[in-house]
């Protein structure tokens, strides 16, 4: 067909505004991947161990380090010739302050790959970059040379986790216990003082408390000396080092987490270090104010906090969807109710975070407080943030998604089913229970999921309402009751934000959010893939049958 | 229909379960019929308390926020019988006792429980004595002037912890209570007063009368004295008994300053750390002297009217100067300084007029100060009072006084309570002010604080000390919130319905089945992941590569725009290999490349354009500072987040448009894009209007991108390349300090009952929208 000039110009406006639009579309797409995908990046290099180079300068001084940046330099009126630099992090905090340092490419005259360059991991003060010099016992010299040190080190190390793992489980188990107890019969002494008994019973009773609280002191002491005498033995050994600048340093053997001869390595051994240091980062505690080690605390924290919610979410939901839907009468009234519920989800999550501190941790933990624990006042117990005020929280936070989902699951349900399930001679609450409910189960468990993804990644709420830095213990643990709902707890989101943005050393601590943040939306789109994929089955099911 | 399609567990296979198989009795039925009617019911109850229970959120939220507009309550707790004109009051701050002066200078004490005196002294005795023993030394050549002298004047200077009077010997007392606390083997608090040496000031040494008189007294010995002499000059004495730690010597030292003589004034007064000397005259003139100008300096002065000043004090923080008259007019007044002329001329500060209350019927005769905050009491003539906060300019209460001819009035230190001296009596009153801070004006509009040198909206909610003037005007933060919220929806908005548009219209439906779960799982992206890349990664980055952000803009559309002129160009046997829209795989690449070739471009680009750097840049020709994470910062993260649910409601709105339409409008000659643009967009602007109201409340929420990516500074300026707060953000930061019940946490839920009452009607209105919308593709 000809086209004639209007024609014409009006095609290619069109395909050219078209074209725009799917720009439009395509950087969408280019936001979403390229995020995922920075995050990825960044999260998975974070727990691999690159080679440590050695970087002779212009002024004949060293430094040993991993390069972890590299950007141009913008060109000065002082020096117009724009050059390179690259971030090195050269660790050793305890020297040298800086964990990582500039230098000007233009700067390096020499690099090379040492074999011997040794990184340590350690307990406090970051990384170490060095050479092993000498390792001593006290005067007592064990062995010197870097090759020599290195082969004694090894089976000398793996003897030391095993004594700084015995330590811990003394401090956490046996002393932790005896802590408790003193604490317990503290707060007894307390709830004796307000009870108003006779006096020969009160001082009984005090008598009996003070004879246990006696028994306990004395085993602390027994306790707190075997603890000392095994911290000793487990700090006995030390490993000289030296620096790239030839500055010695002593450690102990026993605060080293893990040493390593990263250039010696093959990608096999490296990928076994890959694993290993995955495996720390999702199963130990955290160290150095949360910037270094695991978050294992924030997982079980983030976990415990979802399904705490989830406990409370699900029947709240569905039984008021099963109102709305099932029992109600179908009116402008119900309508409106609906909205408001269905824009309930838009509220801010802070705004639930307000409510949750005015009304479940200020007018409810309080009142339990006075109740039930006047003898701990004016430390509070439940009137303070916890896991439970938290899960309350995201549980009105959430609690129109499980509506809304499951109102659709409900909707989905061919009435002709109820109809059938009636003219059997079932009541309405049988059809209901044992029929659509059933039948609707998967719009509920979309909801569920839906709820949970989104709680795990909230924060706002949380931080107003139970969430801290460093929780002193989990709110599991085999004191009794054996679940703490009073207690605080570590979040994953709220890690992010903490290491991120509180830290001292962002710079060093930012490889760890990454890795952090990269479990969080694995996490997160995990829960909502599958929630998606539920949601179109349901759908599918009954896109044929009328409703 | 199907029911032969439906899942595992089928009703015929349930149904004869839940029913018993075996005998259908009586009492079977009775009992499903109960569980029915109790199902019924529980379903019901439970539902309709769950509803009421999620809606009830913004009840609790408002009867938290409703206390702080509560005016204040007063009410009389009772009155002590006094056996003398109280001329002067002071109360220790557990209120268990109450310092009298009287005629003739006695010093009372009572106890409030029963009224009973615990301790009484006569300052004039004192004086006669320590006259006398004065007049002992040197001989008896010209005996003391007049032993006969008496009491002219009282005051409690502001500070309350001494009382003061004038002599008619031109002398001035005054005397500092101390009151001592301790607690007895049960904890019981016991208060006990203990009057210090009173100190005198011989103001005139020609011991005439004194006019208006000042006083300030502090317990480690510091104490001033002023007065306007019969000649209309003004002194000042100053007298330092100060302890020496080792010896045990009292030292005593003397200064004095005398100022040129100004108009008869009516009232003087010292600030507490007796730098300054405030006065009023007859002619409604006010004078301002500070002592470190030296002898001789003269005053500042301003007119405040006609109307004599009647009474004058000092709120706490010795800032503001409340000015009470004959017309019984109520002013507040502050040094403002004032925009130096020269460069050279030293800091200038005027005594400005800040702010007037509702006019008293009768004179004002006594203004007393809270210790605790900017709430002050008047007195008129009539017998009126008055409670005010100056900051808030809110008028707390006003009433009658109850008990007739009150001379004095003071309020307590833990400003709960007053007391009224009379010719009679002592009464006691109960004040219940627990938010004086909050008006509608304090809130929202500008407020001219202390140490300003202009109204203001101003957020600052905690200080250093504790005289501090809390500044809670949430203008800034709601300024900050739309802030935040149009630069991401400048983004956002495009992007979305842009790509909804594409998505819904170009795509086949397989791409779409693709690309919709991808969106959903960007909008399923926990926003402290968004906040921590803006605020760790792109902040940073965007400092260093801002240019290429100013090339993307040309550079994305143009580079789309060719490629999709290439590929229509392509033969079309190639493009249909392909499905609809497949296009936007070569949007994808070319965009990337683009994004990359600006990345690479933007030093040299800055070289060219911007001299190198473009925060210096920015700097040198706008005069505003560049911030790393500003609101541009803010608006590509937050926008991040919006877009995700523009596009879904857009591509809602957008798929849901009737395919007759479209079938017509192509039928009719039109081509893809005119379809789009005269019938699809037209049809589909009610939802594609909800999409951007939904994106909208999403943006006005948003806690952790702000408060990660902002740098949480409360100005109010629009300005892309600062930062800002928002209200979110600010609840986040500071309710963790707030404390339970006081004025910030109920500012800060008032706060959060903005965003939640906001957001809601955004909400609804888009919901309505759309439900209409929904309605009318019904019909068509």
């Amino acid at each position: 067909m000809a086209k004639n000039s209007t024609t014409r110009r009006r095609d290619f406006v069109g395909t050219s505004l078209t074209a725009l639009c799917g720009g439009a579309l395509a950087l969408n797409l280019l936001l979403i991947l390229g995020l995922l995908l920075l995050i990825g990046v960044y999260g998975a290099a974070y727990f691999w161990q690159r080679d440590i180079v050695e970087l002779t300068r212009v002024d004949g001084s060293r430094v040993l380090g991993e390069i972890h940046d590299r950007e141009s330099i913008p060109p000065t009126p002082d020096a117009p010739e724009p050059g390179e630099r690259i971030k090195v992090r050269v660790g050793n905090r305890d020297l040298t302050a800086n964990d990582f340092q500039w230098l000007s490419l233009s700067s390096v005259v020499d690099r090379g790959t040492p074999g011997d360059a040794v990184v340590l991991e350690r307990l406090e003060w970051g990384n170490f970059y060095g050479r092993m010099v000498e390792l001593r016992h006290g005067d007592e010299l064990l062995a010197s040379g870097g090759d020599e040190v290195w082969r004694r080190f090894g089976p000398l190390h793996r003897e030391k986790v095993r004594q700084r793992d015995a330590v811990r489980k003394l401090e956490r188990g046996p002393i932790g216990d005896v802590n408790f107890e003193i604490e317990k019969l503290r707060l007894e002494t307390r709830r004796l003082e307000l009870a108003r008994l006779p006096e020969a019973e009160l001082a009984r009773r005090q008598e009996q408390i003070d004879g246990r609280m006696a028994a306990r002191q004395a085993e602390y002491e027994e306790l707190a000396t075997r603890l000392f005498a095994a911290r000793d033995e487990l700090m006995a050994e030390t490993l000289v080092m030296e620096t790239a600048d030839g500055r010695r340093k002593e450690i102990a053997v026993g605060a080293i987490v893990r040493a390593l001869r990263p250039n010696d390595m093959g990608p096999l051994a490296k990928s076994g270090l890959y694993l290993s240091r995955i495996w720390e980062f999702v199963a130990d505690d955290p160290r150095e104010s949360n910037t270094e080690g695991g978050i294992f605390p924030a997982i079980f924290g983030t976990v415990m906090m979802v399904f705490l919610m989830s406990f409370a979410v699900v029947p709240l939901g569905v039984l008021a969807a099963l109102y709305l839907r099932e029992y109600a009468k179908q009116g402008p009234l119900v309508r409106m109710v609906r909205i408001a519920v269905n824009n309930l989800a838009g509220v801010p999550s802070i705004v639930f975070g307000v409510f949750g501190l005015g009304f479940f941790v200020y007018t409810i933990g309080g009142s339990i407080d006075r109740l039930f624990y006047p003898e701990a006042l004016p430390t509070p117990t439940f009137g303070t943030g916890g896991i439970l005020w938290g899960a309350l929280t995201l549980a009105l936070l959430t609690v129109p998604v499980v509506i809304v989902a499951t109102e659709e699951g409900l909707a989905a349900v061919p009435g002709i089913v109820r109809a059938g399930s009636l003219a059997l001679g079932a009541t309405k609450w049988e059809t209901t229970w044992k029929v659509v409910v059933p039948a609707a189960a998967p719009g509920i468990l979309t909801g569920l999921i839906l709820a949970m993804a989104r709680a795990a990644g909230e924060v706002a709420p949380l931080m107003i309402v139970g969430m801290v830095k460093l929780a002193p213990a989990l709110p599991i643990d085999h004191h009794a009751p054996f679940v703490h709902l009073e207690r605080k707890f570590m979040h994953l989101g709220f890690h992010i934000y903490d290491v991120g943005f509180q830290s001292p050393n962002v710079d060093a601590s930012k490889p760890l959010v990454f890795a952090t943040a990269l479990l969080l939306i694995v996490v997160v789109t995990v829960m909502n893939l599958v929630a998606i994929a539920l949601r179109n089955r349901l759908r599918r099911r009954y896109a044929g049958s009328a409703v | 229909m199907a029911v032969a399609d439906f899942p595992d567990q089928d009703p015929s296979a349930a149904a004869p379960r839940s029913a018993p198989a075996k005998r259908l009795s009586i009492s079977t039925a009775r009992r499903r019929l109960a569980a029915d009617h109790t199902a019924r019911w529980l379903v019901t109850a439970g539902g309709l308390a769950i509803i009421a229970g999620i809606l009830g959120i913004l009840f609790f939220i408002l009867a938290e926020v409703l206390p702080m507009i509560r005016s204040a309550r007063v009410a009389v707790e009772r009155t002590l019988a006094v056996d003398r004109p109280v001329r002067a009051v002071l109360v220790d701050e557990h209120q268990t006792h109450a310092a009298v002066l009287g005629p003739g200078g006695i010093v009372r004490v009572l106890r409030l429980d029963d009224g009973a005196t615990v301790v009484e002294e006569s300052l004039t005795a004192e004086l006669a004595e320590l006259d006398a023993a004065a007049a002992a030394v040197p001989a008896a050549e010209e005996t003391a002037a007049a032993p006969g002298f008496e009491l002219l004047d009282a005051r409690v200077p502001p500070g309350g912890s001494a009382v003061a009077a004038s002599t008619s010997d031109g002398r001035v007392l005054t005397q500092v209570i101390e009151w001592r606390v301790r607690f007895d083997e049960e904890q019981r608090r016991i208060v006990s007063p203990h009057l210090r040496m009173p100190a005198v000031l011989a103001l005139d040494p020609e011991r005439r009368p004194l006019g208006a008189f000042a006083a300030q007294a502090t317990a480690d010995g510091q104490t001033s004295a002023a007065a306007q002499l019969a000649d209309g000059t003004v002194v000042v004495a100053k007298v330092a008994v100060t302890e020496n730690a080792f010896t045990g010597e009292i030292e005593r030292s003397e200064s004095r300053l005398s100022f040129p003589a100004v108009p008869t004034l009516t009232r003087l007064l010292i600030d507490a750390d007796q730098t300054a000397l405030f006065g009023g005259s007859e002619s409604g003139e006010l004078f301002w002297w500070l002592f470190d100008r030296g002898d001789n300096a003269e005053p500042e002065s301003v007119s405040a009217g006609t109307a004599a000043v009647t009474a004058l004090t000092l709120l706490v923080g010795d800032r503001s100067l409340v000015v009470g008259q004959s017309d019984g007019s109520l002013s507040v007044w502050f040094p403002v300084r004032q925009a130096a002329v020269t460069a050279d001329e030293d800091e200038r500060f005027l005594l400005t007029r800040i702010r007037d209350f509702p006019r008293h019927g009768a004179p004002i005769v006594d203004l007393a100060p809270s210790q605790r905050n900017r709430t002050f009491l008047a007195t008129d003539a009539d017998g009126e009072l008055g409670l005010y906060f100056s900051t808030s300019e809110r008028v707390l209460w006003r009433g009658a006084s109850p008990v007739a001819g009150a001379t004095t009035a003071i309020i307590s230190p833990k400003s709960d309570g007053a007391f009224l001296g009379t010719a009679n009596e002592l009464a006691i009153l109960a004040i219940d002010n627990p938010h004086p801070e909050i008006s509608w004006r304090a809130l929202f509009g500008k407020i001219w604080f202390e140490g300003y040198e202009r109204p203001e909206h101003a957020w600052q909610s905690t200080g250093g000390t504790d005289d501090f003037e809390a500044k809670l005007s949430l203008t800034p933060l709601v300024v900050g919130t739309l802030k935040g919220t149009l630069y991401s929806l400048l983004l956002a908005i495009p992007l979305g319905v842009l790509g909804a548009m594409f998505a819904s219209q170009f795509l086949h439906p397989k791409l779409l089945g693709l690309i919709k779960p991808t969106v959903e799982i960007m909008a399923s992206l926990p926003s402290v992941v968004l906040g921590f890349l803006a605020g760790l990664w792109l902040a940073p980055l965007l400092e260093r590569t801002f240019p290429a952000l100013l090339l993307a803009f040309v550079a994305l559309p143009l580079s789309v725009w060719l490629a999709g002129i290439g590929w229509s160009r392509l033969p079309l046997g190639f493009r249909q290999r392909y499905p609809a829209g497949a296009e936007v795989g070569l949007y994808l690449v070319v965009v990337a490349a683009a994004i990359a070739l600006c990345g690479l471009l933007s030093a040299p680009f800055e070289r060219l354009a911007f001299g190198g750097s473009f925060p210096a840049w920015l700097v040198q020709t706008t005069g505003l500072p560049y911030d790393q994470r500003n609101a541009v910062v803010v608006g590509l993260a937050m926008g991040f987040a919006v877009i995700p649910i523009i596009f879904a409601i857009s591509e809602d709105a957008f798929s849901n448009v009737p395919k007759s339409l479209i079938a017509g409008s192509l039928a009719l000659g039109a081509n893809r894009w005119q379809t789009v643009t005269r019938v699809v967009l037209p049809t589909a602007s009610p939802g594609i209007f909800s999409a951007v109201m939904i994106g909208f409340g999403r943006a006005i929420g948003e806690t952790m991108i702000v408060l990660m990516a902002t740098g949480n500074t409360p100005i109010m300026q629009l300005n892309a390349f600062n930062g800002f707060r928002t209200l979110s953000a600010n609840i986040a930061v500071e309710i963790p300090e707030a404390p339970h019940g006081g004025t910030l946490y109920r500012t800060l839920f008032l706060a959060a009952l903005l965003l939640f009452v906001l957001t809601f009607v955004v909400n609804t209105v888009a919901e309505l929208v759309r439900q209409r919308l929904r309605r009318k593709y019904a019909q068509l």
